[in-house]
């Protein structure tokens, strides 16, 4: 019994060492969680992808995981970091940047990329879709499914209105004018507009401070300015379009069934995700158009979405091998098929140059506003501690618009709030 | 009912055809209502088109086309494989864990047994997700991340099924105990002889209680499991979510109706036997 023991262990040593020999053949194994945020198959759009990927590079493996909605994938990842089972990349709320900055959980790109021409990848984004990912001079998180917040308008509502079908409104009072006179025309069946106020309150928001010429945060996530002039200002047009030119429902407007809302005609003009266009397209029994927000003093719409993130604690091989995945999955012809397939962005100008994008847009010219918004996009909220942030944010905007408070008052009170919980984060 | 008999007494004969339900008659029908209402509006949209969703047509025209729709997105005949494992595993194992742990509990002399059991009933005070993080750690430790296993152990020692399981032996009569013993039973004879089937009622109320629980719990599953092998319908449906868009409704209540459908049929089967056994089962 006593000699056997040595030769187990060698037996066992032997064997651990031509394992790791093996290994050393192996494809290299990546492991992706990613969620999915808008509805339908679009786990099996990423497996084929995947499986497309891994024909092209036989010396990789990408194991994909689908992990729910953008929440439920922060928590899986995170659960696994902690677990020591670190997945390679993953696609990751764009907002959650500071929060896996906090917990050191990512490494940023410019690290990682080593020839001229990965540099040149790096750059080759529209720079409206990088700020998210960025901070400090250094990009973390590459633009994958990302969208921005477009206007929907119904034209055939529009004409019944006697307004001009093929105009959408330019800037806040006009859309407030156009609105209240479809609500008129209609004799009080048709809203006007709808801006949604539950889900993503504090996006919506942000269109109308940007709108107004102001951003609500610092670039480095660690100020908020919810109670300037201008900020306020803008939530005070958003409840007057309730208020005073009754041209939209009072009350909180439910972002999960608005397009329902837009598609049955209960509403004239809607704000939403570009995720949606497609949805819209292929159930909309009227023709519709899809224009820029409007505007008070300049344009402009918060971007949104999910970004690539490469993760710390893994190899320098593996690491290289999930950003060669990255490149591949946003190279032109991929972003171009994704983006017909979702409607979410084409997320460089290359991709646009792309045949299959072209003739897309050419025959469905709507499919442009977003890209064609870009130039006037800004980052979305994203602070550290985004959540209790977005959560103040989020109740004053839903306080003023149900009446409890004044815009001033539920501003202040969120501003105060965020102070508060960002105080320790100051530079 | 005695109080109601001389209360009609001392009113007129008429007063009984006007009677007025009870103000807890009227509440409970409330309560019913807000329940089911969810539920109700899940059928009526499982089985219209689309269109009609938010205008809520009444007698809009009936499809199945949803159902096929939902079916076709997502591979439920393995979901309802996985679900059942694993709610099967689950609660099996919760019986033969807590019924030990309660008989322990409930019978055996152990010092510092009252603090013991302080200690388990704390868990009941732990918000499950809180410990996500740390569950996953000991899962993938133990190698058990993607497997039904690993879904279903953190659940198997239930403060929950202890506590009730001691609750219900302890009013069984000693007597009953000495009489097996002097017949020659052993504890675990004794256990299984006289205290299991004394208990059935429990067994059934805590049985559906944890059964409901683990059919539709979410989170925990779709963060231990990586693929279509092991995950249970709840997580299945997660796909037809939508939180960046807003959601199919009609889909989705097809989708909902199609994994609740089993859990609710039995309901509707055994209804009578599961509100029995809940009012047996009441803890004394």
């Amino acid at each position: 019994m006593r000699a056997r023991i040595p030769f187990a262990l060698t037996a066992l040593t032997a064997g651990l060492l031509s394992a790791g020999q093996a290994a050393a053949n192996d494809p290299t194994v990546l492991t992706m969680y990613y969620p999915v945020a808008v509805g339908g198959t679009l786990t099996d759009v990423v497996d084929d992808l995947v499986e497309e990927f891994e024909s092209e590079h036989p010396d990789i493996d990408v194991e994909a995981i689908y992990a729910g909605n953008y929440d439920d994938t922060r928590v899986r990842a995170m659960s696994a970091i902690a677990a020591g089972d670190t997945p390679q990349l993953s696609v990751l709320f764009s907002i959650d940047l500071y929060e896996l900055i906090e917990q050191n959980a990512i490494v940023a790109f410019d690290d990682l990329v080593e020839t001229d021409e990965e540099r040149e990848w790096l750059d080759s984004f529209y720079p409206g879709l990088m700020e998210n990912g960025q901070l400090d001079g250094k990009t973390y998180g590459i633009p994958f499914q990302r969208s921005t917040i477009v206007l929907f308008w119904n034209k055939d509502a529009f004409e019944a209105a006697g307004l001009d079908p093929e105009t959408p409104p330019e800037n806040w009072q006009q859309m407030a004018d156009m609105a209240a006179t479809v609500r008129e025309a209609s004799n009080g069946e048709q809203w006007g507009v709808m801006v949604p106020s539950t889900g993503y309150p504090y996006w919506m928001f942000q269109a109308f401070a940007f709108q107004n010429g102001h951003r609500l945060m610092s670039d480095d996530g660690t100020e908020v300015y919810f109670n300037d002039p201008a900020a306020i200002e803008a939530l005070e047009y958003w409840v007057s379009l309730a208020t005073e030119h009754e041209a939209m429902p009072s009350g909180t407007i439910e972002w999960g069934t608005l397009r329902q809302n837009f598609l049955e005609q209960s509403t004239a003009m809607m704000w939403h995700t570009t995720g949606n266009l497609t949805a819209v397209r292929s159930d909309a029994a009227f023709d519709f158009g899809v224009a820029m927000l409007p505007m008070s003093t300049q344009r402009g719409s918060p971007t949104g979405g999910g970004n690539f993130y490469i993760f710390e604690d893994t190899t320098e091989e593996e690491q290289r091998a999930a950003m060669t995945f990255i490149r591949w999955m946003t190279a032109p012809e991929r972003a171009a098929a994704w983006s017909i397939e979702t409607g979410y962005m084409g997320v460089s100008p290359a991709a646009y140059e792309t045949d299959a994008l072209q003739r897309y847009v050419e025959e469905f010219p709507p499919a442009a506003v977003a890209r064609d918004q870009l130039e006037h996009g800004t980052a979305e909220l994203s602070t550290y501690q985004g959540g209790r942030i977005r959560r103040a944010l989020d109740n004053a905007v839903q306080a003023a618009l149900t009446g409890q408070l004044s815009p001033e008052e539920a501003l202040n009170q969120a501003q105060q709030e965020a102070d508060s919980v960002l105080r320790r984060y100051a530079r | 009912m005695s109080s109601t008999l001389s209360h009609s007494k001392t009113h007129p004969p008429r007063a009984r055809f006007f009677s007025v339900p009870s103000l807890e008659t009227i509440a409970a029908w409330l309560l019913a209502l807000i329940w089911i209402f969810p539920l109700l509006y899940a059928f009526w949209a499982a089985f219209h088109p689309s269109e009609f969703m938010v205008s809520f047509t009444l007698f809009a025209p009936l499809t199945l086309e949803n159902f096929a729709d939902a079916w076709g997105q997502a591979p439920f005949a393995r979901y309802y494989l996985n679900t059942f494992m694993l709610v099967t595993t689950v609660v099996l194992a919760q019986f033969i864990v807590c019924t030990l742990a309660a008989f322990a509990f409930a019978r055996f002399p152990i010092p510092g047994k009252n603090v013991l059991f302080m200690l388990v009933l704390i868990q009941l005070f732990v918000f499950p997700e809180v410990l996500i993080v740390e569950n996953y750690r000991i899962a993938s430790e133990l190698g058990l991340i993607n497997t039904i296993t690993g879904i279903g152990l953190p659940y198997v020692a239930s403060a929950f099924g202890i506590f009730l399981l001691r609750q219900t032996f302890k009013t069984i009569p000693r007597e009953l105990e000495d009489a097996a013993r002097i017949e020659g039973c052993n504890w675990l004879e004794i256990l299984w002889k006289v205290y299991v089937p004394l208990a059935k009622p429990t067994y059934l109320a805590y049985g559906l209680v944890s059964i409901s629980h683990h059919w539709n719990n979410f989170l925990w599953p779709l963060v231990v499991t990586n693929s279509v092998e092991s995950r249970p319908l709840t997580v299945g449906l997660g796909v037809f979510s939508a939180p960046e868009t807003g959601v199919n409704w009609a889909t989705v209540s097809a989708a909902t109706l199609l994994s609740i459908a089993p859990l609710l049929i039995a309901f509707l089967l055994f209804q009578r036997q599961f509100v029995q056994s809940f009012l047996r089962a009441g803890i004394r």
